[in-house]
């Protein structure tokens, strides 16, 4: 899948490069954007490196224990096989950080839940039912305060611009509701996984 | 000021997780400097294993962005979003967002900017930016860290999950104009 998608995206980039007439445009944009992504990591690396620690506190110390077991019937709902405490504190983490718009460690906790639902997939190639319904509700996540949206509203002169939370808490629930929907059909067309 | 109380429960959560952690190991009584250090040490091998991933993905969105690829697939689709009655001045966002949040986030200010921060346009563009994921970029990223190469129905999950996303934000920012 990410062979095209990945290949495609390029291809589409090369083509019209061509077409506009500015293939230098595209090596500028090469070495621009490589740059850019090793920058990116190093600017999560700290944020990841400080969560991690974190987090192996909260989980040696036992206290991720007592916390799963307050939120287990939410998790439980989405997940139905998931049985580790580590891994459902990630899921939980995760997902709050998003919600208190803490992007930058969202999306630490995110890949540290992959990276153990993986295992417990027995790395197979096949996502398991339980990474998609993983990454459907972290992309439908919502966010209770946008707060770049609401200081650019500010700086723009709107008239209220906090106006906008409720909105789009409930947008949020409606893509999130969907995205939910579409994993539980295709769930159970294949309970195995 | 709706904003008032949940801006500064956003503000406390991190502080407040991380007193609750500290002062929780300490009365277990658990080396924690030591286990931060066990922690601190897996994350940075997670960055190290992610990072060609993260250069693969900044690369094929540079392409597409910058080479004009996306202002022609926004002309190909205008049609189509008239008539869903999204406004036009909205598809380069809709269309962006789901590779680039950096990207996308400009394009929505200048949204904003030129069809003013209260208009159809404007609120549309604010409620997507906070209700739509960078659908394409997660995906990447977060299989990247997995030996997953067949995603199954991650990506249907989170292209219809955007769409509702997207007609959600119009639909609301008009009720919004309306009442």
């Amino acid at each position: 899948m990410m062979n095209y998608i990945w290949s495609g995206m390029l291809i589409a980039g090369l083509v019209f490069s061509y077409f506009t007439g500015n293939p230098s445009g595209f090596t500028d944009g090469l070495m621009e954007s490589s740059e850019e992504a090793v920058t990116f990591m190093i600017s999560l690396a700290g944020v990841m490196a400080a969560w991690s620690g974190l987090m192996e506190i909260a989980s040696k110390s036992g206290l991720v224990d007592r916390m799963s077991f307050l939120v287990m019937p939410f998790i439980k709902l989405l997940f139905p096989k998931e049985k580790d405490k580590d891994t459902i504190a990630m899921i939980l983490m995760s997902f709050t950080a998003n919600i208190f718009g803490a992007g930058n460690s969202a999306t630490v906790f995110a890949l540290k839940t992959m990276e153990r639902l993986d295992a417990s997939n027995r790395r197979s190639i096949y996502a398991s039912n339980a990474m998609c319904m993983f990454t459907a509700v972290s992309m439908s996540m919502l966010q209770l305060v946008p707060v770049n949206i609401i200081m650019f509203r500010k700086e723009l002169g709107s008239e209220d611009p906090g106006i906008i939370i409720i909105p789009s808490i409930v947008a949020a629930l409606v893509s999130m509701f969907v995205s939910i929907a579409v994993c539980r059909f295709f769930e159970k067309r294949s309970p195995r996984y | 000021m709706q904003g008032g109380l949940l801006n500064s429960i956003s503000v406390l959560f991190v502080p407040v997780f991380v007193t609750v952690i500290i002062l929780y190991g300490l009365y277990k009584k658990a080396p924690v400097y030591d286990y931060f250090i066990e922690g601190a040490r897996e994350g940075l091998k997670t960055c190290i294993e992610m990072l060609p991933f993260i250069v693969a993905i900044f690369i094929a969105i540079e392409a597409v962005t910058s080479s004009g690829a996306m202002e022609v697939l926004q002309n190909l689709l205008s049609p189509l979003f008239t008539f869903f009655g999204i406004p036009e001045d909205l598809i380069p966002l809709i269309l962006l967002r789901p590779v680039s949040g950096s990207g996308s986030l400009v394009i929505a200010e200048q949204i904003m900017r030129e069809s003013g921060p209260d208009s159809f346009a404007g609120l549309s563009a604010a409620i997507m930016s906070g209700t739509c994921e960078t659908v394409f970029y997660v995906l990447a990223l977060y299989y990247g860290v997995t030996s997953v190469k067949k995603l199954r129905h991650a990506l249907p999950a989170g292209i219809a999950g955007y769409i509702a996303g997207v007609f959600a934000s119009v639909y609301l920012s008009y009720i919004m104009l309306i009442s």
